[in-house]
């Protein structure tokens, strides 16, 4: 059973991990608290239903074309809707605010729209629904390939953010948007392209969740609180640290279902949440972009 | 070189600059002396691009208008600034602070004879590559902004307040490595309370007051002028006769 319940917790983990990356760039980049952020990966997990029970395209079709649309709209959004309220933001502070109040505002019109065209009833489909025996236990296919999907994505851009001058760039943002500038940075085009390349992976979330879980159009919300305990948690602008924690996440979430009671997995979420922000409040592991 | 004419600078009500004219030949060291609050980092700044001047002023690098752009079109076109608390990424690393150093496209070419350079004048840095910047001490620090700085491949080098903060010893060293700099042919614009020391390896200096250029006279003549030494070099030239 334990052995199930860590493969059970790093599939979740895993989707976790690769939410909270994109969040975490919004966030930590962009300076933008997107509480739309979940409705972003349900829009893109109803766009993988869509395309797979409407016309049969394969999910992992759906997630080439998810990834690049996630970056569209992420790109729209911030020119539309974020780029007006950056400019005239006195600080980082009043940049945060404005911008809880209109993704908020965001978050609604998505639910809305999603509302309308699929309904409000629980929605999945069966993709690669077969059983694979690991360490002597079953798992769904379609689990193993969101894990693997997820640690593919995510340590990809892992290494693209680390190992590279453009990545290192981004991160510098995070760090320090002045000190950006002196360098030759063009913080305003990063903030844009991290905004963006959030939107991409928010959409390559909804895709792997849509493989393996049941939502709604009104499960933004609870993607975007999971994503946002993650970020908290991995140390705001930390790539690295929002990849950890979403294991950390998954895992505990998954061993107190499994050994206490499924009731109690939100209440050990909100926990966890509520220790590191008392304790930890910079993160497990403290400083920001590494 | 480098030209400043009629540069004012406003922070709402208050008048930062006042018609600040300046200019710095190409490989030319200036220091800008004054007491605090006289504006000597808000010119720095300006040329920057980091504070937007009142129109009407100009600066501009061999012809080219500066005056306008943003900060980080102003490091592509040659001027790079040391800001005062030094500005580094702490939460990268040594190495990472110079690859970002050379991020401007004119950077590029030369870029690891560049660093190799910058390694050699800071061989502390060299030893130290992995580690990350808020965790070394305050010369260090300095050396990795000024390091990162010169990255940049810059044909003016601005430093604010270089000094601040350091042990004696280490600003005789940080000031042993500008003139090694200087031969390099980069022009260096410095803002110094350290007189002495800055205009040890100077050209040139300004003086400046209020918001207003009030002086100016070679390196030499400077550290000779009885009011420098009075305002700075805190000797009384009537009772020491």
């Amino acid at each position: 059973m334990i052995v199930t319940a860590i493969l059970a917790g790093l599939v979740l983990g895993g989707t976790y991990a690769l939410i909270a990356m994109g969040l975490t760039l919004q966030y930590g980049i962009a300076r933008i608290m997107n509480l739309a952020y979940g409705d972003m990966i349900i829009t893109a997990a109803f766009l993988a239903f869509a395309l797979y029970s409407g016309a049969g395209i394969n999910p992992l079709i759906g997630l080439a074309i998810a990834a690049p649309a996630g970056f569209i709209l992420g790109y729209a959004v911030y020119a539309l809707m974020m780029h007006p309220l950056v400019a005239r933001a006195k600080d980082r502070v009043s940049l945060e605010t404005d911008s809880i109040l209109a993704t908020f505002g965001l978050l609604f019109v998505i639910q809305g729209v999603l509302f309308v065209i699929f309904g409000g009833n629980y929605t999945s489909y069966s993709y690669l629904n077969v059983p694979v025996t690991i360490l002597g236990t079953n798992i769904a296919a379609n689990r193993l390939l969101a894990f693997v999907l997820a640690v593919v994505i995510g340590g990809l851009l892992y290494l693209a953010l680390t190992r590279t001058r453009w990545g290192t760039a981004l991160r510098a943002v995070a760090v320090s948007p002045s000190s950006a500038a002196l360098v030759g940075i063009d913080v305003d085009r990063q903030a844009r392209f991290a905004f963006a390349l959030g939107g991409a992976l928010a959409a390559c979330g909804g895709v792997v969740i849509s493989m393996y879980q049941t939502f709604t159009a009104a499960s933004g919300v609870v993607f975007t609180m999971k994503a946002l305990i993650v970020v908290i948690m991995g140390g705001v602008g930390n790539v690295l640290g929002a990849l950890s924690a979403g294991l950390i996440l998954g895992l505990v979430e998954t061993f107190v279902a499994t050994y206490l009671d499924p009731g109690l997995t939100l209440a050990a979420t909100y926990l966890i949440f509520l220790v590191i922000l008392l304790w930890r409040p910079s993160g497990l592991f403290g400083r920001s972009a590494r | 070189m480098l030209e400043i004419g009629d540069l004012s600078l406003r922070y709402g009500q208050h008048l930062a600059l006042d018609q600040v004219n300046l200019r710095a030949a190409k490989g030319e060291t200036v220091v800008i002396l004054g007491a605090n609050g006289a504006g000597k980092s808000s010119l720095l700044k300006s040329i920057a691009g980091m504070v937007k001047p009142v129109a009407g002023s100009s600066i501009a690098l061999e012809g080219r208008v500066l005056t306008g752009r943003p900060a980080h079109e102003i490091v592509e076109m040659g001027v790079a600034l040391v800001p005062e608390g030094r500005g580094i990424f702490g939460d990268l690393t040594v190495e990472e602070n110079l690859l970002l150093g050379a991020y401007a496209k004119r950077a590029r070419n030369g870029e690891s004879s560049r660093r190799a350079f910058v390694y050699e004048l800071f061989p502390k840095l060299a030893q130290r590559r992995a580690q990350y910047a808020n965790t070394m001490s305050g010369g260090e620090q300095q050396m990795v902004a000024i390091g990162r700085a010169l990255m940049s491949a810059p044909d003016f080098l601005m430093l604010d307040e270089p000094s601040l903060g350091l042990a004696p010893v280490v600003v005789t060293e940080l000031f042993a490595t500008l003139r090694r700099v200087r031969e390099t042919g980069v022009g260096l614009i410095i803002v110094e309370q350290n007189v002495k020391v800055s205009l040890s390896i100077a050209d040139r200096g300004y003086l400046m007051e209020a918001g207003r250029i009030v002086g100016e006279d070679t390196a030499e003549a400077l550290l000779r002028d009885p009011a420098v030494q009075r305002a700075f070099l805190g000797m009384n030239t009537e009772t020491s006769k």
